[in-house]
């Protein structure tokens, strides 16, 4: 990745790449043409005190993509900031598991085509009854393609305040991106990891694991995002390789993250990091 | 000049060295660019100065950030003027964003009022490789020994809004300012924010 390459090597990738892809775009327009975002609530209503799950969809022109909340070697993760009436609680976002997006020598993580990332918002017990109660979103975001736009947008939703509520047609929105949400580890999995000299190796002891299996981690700069995903089978589970970031100068005790199976499930994982106890190990890190 | 085979071993062993990207407290490794006016500028002729090397790339949001508020160009005016050597570096092949040619780069820094010691063009992404530079901007420091003390983001706030500039944490200035009084570096590393450096595909 690093490695001086002979000029005519180059020559030739630059040419062959030339042949493979159109030319960039040199006008890449506003931000809001290559991403439509729409602020929907899984229900028709708000009702007192009970929790109900909002989101703001991106629906991502072909090529483009937008990111998780790390973002990898490059780009920025959305922010939401919420105008909410008072007394409202909101979640933090909840991350569907992003993908991996492989540029030229760097590997971002984020979102094709579409996502919606969601929150929970709780009305207050104390809440009167109106017509219309107005929640707003003042979206913060970057889109990419080979180059990065970034835009704004002010969203508006108005929802009344009834008694009981119904699913909205936004439903089934929410149902696809509740599959793609991290759920808690599974209770019979076992994974630990060891630093060796410049890899931490996870090793994930579980039964009929949907392989290849994808590790995304939680905090920038810990491993080496772009580095080739290395992964050995072992007796009744799974060795991941890791590659340690140039940006990692201290040891760590955990590694947490996202794993995602081939299946699509993804789970979130605390990984404890076990320091290698041989002296001439140590000595080089 | 008589040859001498270990060099070849040297230089083999160099170029495998290369293949490891660089590391804070390390050496920097030493390179050879040429800049927008022709000039050849090798980072080993300024040993005993410190160097700030900034990756650009004028198309990137994140770099517009910084030159259209006018950061950028007062970093560069307050460090060149205590003997600090800043180099811009352009590492965007031909065709990609960013991409230009030595006559483009010098209206760009004219009608931007940048004043960097040098802007280093660098299509073919030798030096950002080199350096596994990943991001516009993405800034290193080297010490007058040759060590690399900074590599990471140029502040503490990962966005393109310039508001977030007097807010922020300026990482170079603080790896400078904290290494010129003799004491170590607080924030040798962070995570570099922006734009992917546009290298050929």
């Amino acid at each position: 990745m690093n490695c001086s390459f002979s000029p005519r090597f180059v020559v030739f990738l630059i040419s062959a790449v030339g042949l493979m892809l159109p030319t960039a775009a040199s006008s890449q327009g506003k931000a809001d043409e290559h991403t439509t975002l729409s602020l929907v609530s899984e229900q028709d209503a708000l009702v007192r005190g009970k929790q109900l799950w909002i989101g703001i969809r991106f629906d991502l022109q072909d090529g483009w993509h937008t990111y998780w909340t790390n973002p990898g070697d490059s780009g920025e993760p959305p922010r939401i900031e919420w105008q909410l009436p008072a007394g409202f609680q909101v979640s933090d976002i909840q991350w569907p598991h992003p993908e991996r997006l492989a540029l030229a020598s760097l590997a971002d993580y984020g979102y094709e085509d579409h996502v919606l990332l969601m929150v929970t918002v709780r009305p207050p017990e104390r809440l009167r009854r109106v017509e219309s109660t107005k929640i707003a979103a003042q979206v913060h975001y970057l889109v990419c393609h080979d180059v990065c736009i970034p835009g704004q947008k002010h969203l508006e939703l108005s929802l009344p305040v009834k008694a009981s509520a119904a699913f909205s047609p936004a439903r089934p929105l929410f149902d696809a991106a509740r599959q793609k949400l991290p759920r808690p580890m599974p209770r019979n999995w076992k994974i630990s990891a060891t630093s060796t000299g410049d890899e931490f190796v996870v090793n994930l002891k579980a039964d009929k694991l949907a392989k290849p299996v994808q590790f995304f981690p939680l905090h920038a700069e810990q491993i080496e995002n772009a580095a080739p995903e290395k992964s050995t089978e072992v007796l009744g589970g799974l060795r991941l390789h890791l590659k340690k970031s140039e940006h990692l100068l201290r040891p760590i005790a955990r590694l947490e993250g996202v794993i995602v199976l081939a299946s699509g499930d993804a789970y979130r994982v605390r990984i404890p990091v076990a320091q290698p106890r041989d002296a001439h190990t140590q000595s080089k890190n | 000049m008589k040859h001498n085979p270990w060099w070849n071993l040297v230089a083999m062993f160099l170029l495998i060295s290369s293949c490891y990207a660089v590391k804070v407290g390390d050496s920097a490794p030493d390179f050879q660019a040429m800049d927008s006016n022709g000039q050849v500028h090798k980072l080993s002729q300024y040993r005993g100065k410190f160097v700030v090397l900034e990756w650009h790339n004028n198309g990137c949001p994140y770099t517009q950030k910084h030159y259209e508020s006018g950061n950028m160009q007062h970093l560069q005016k307050e460090w060149t003027s205590k003997g600090v050597v800043w180099l811009t570096v352009i590492s965007s092949a031909p065709g990609e964003q960013g991409y230009v040619t030595a006559q483009q780069e010098n209206d760009y820094m004219s009608k931007m009022k940048a004043s960097p010691t040098a802007a280093l063009l660098d299509p073919r992404g030798d030096v950002g490789k080199l350096y596994s530079a990943k991001t516009t901007p993405h800034m290193f420091v080297v010490n007058p020994a040759g060590v690399l003390i900074y590599d990471g983001a140029i502040d503490s706030k990962a966005t393109t809004e310039q508001a977030d500039i007097s807010t922020a944490k300026n990482y170079v200035s603080q790896a400078l300012e904290e290494s010129m009084a003799g004491r170590p570096v607080s924030t040798p590393t962070s995570r570099p924010y922006g734009c992917s450096v546009k290298y050929a595909h």
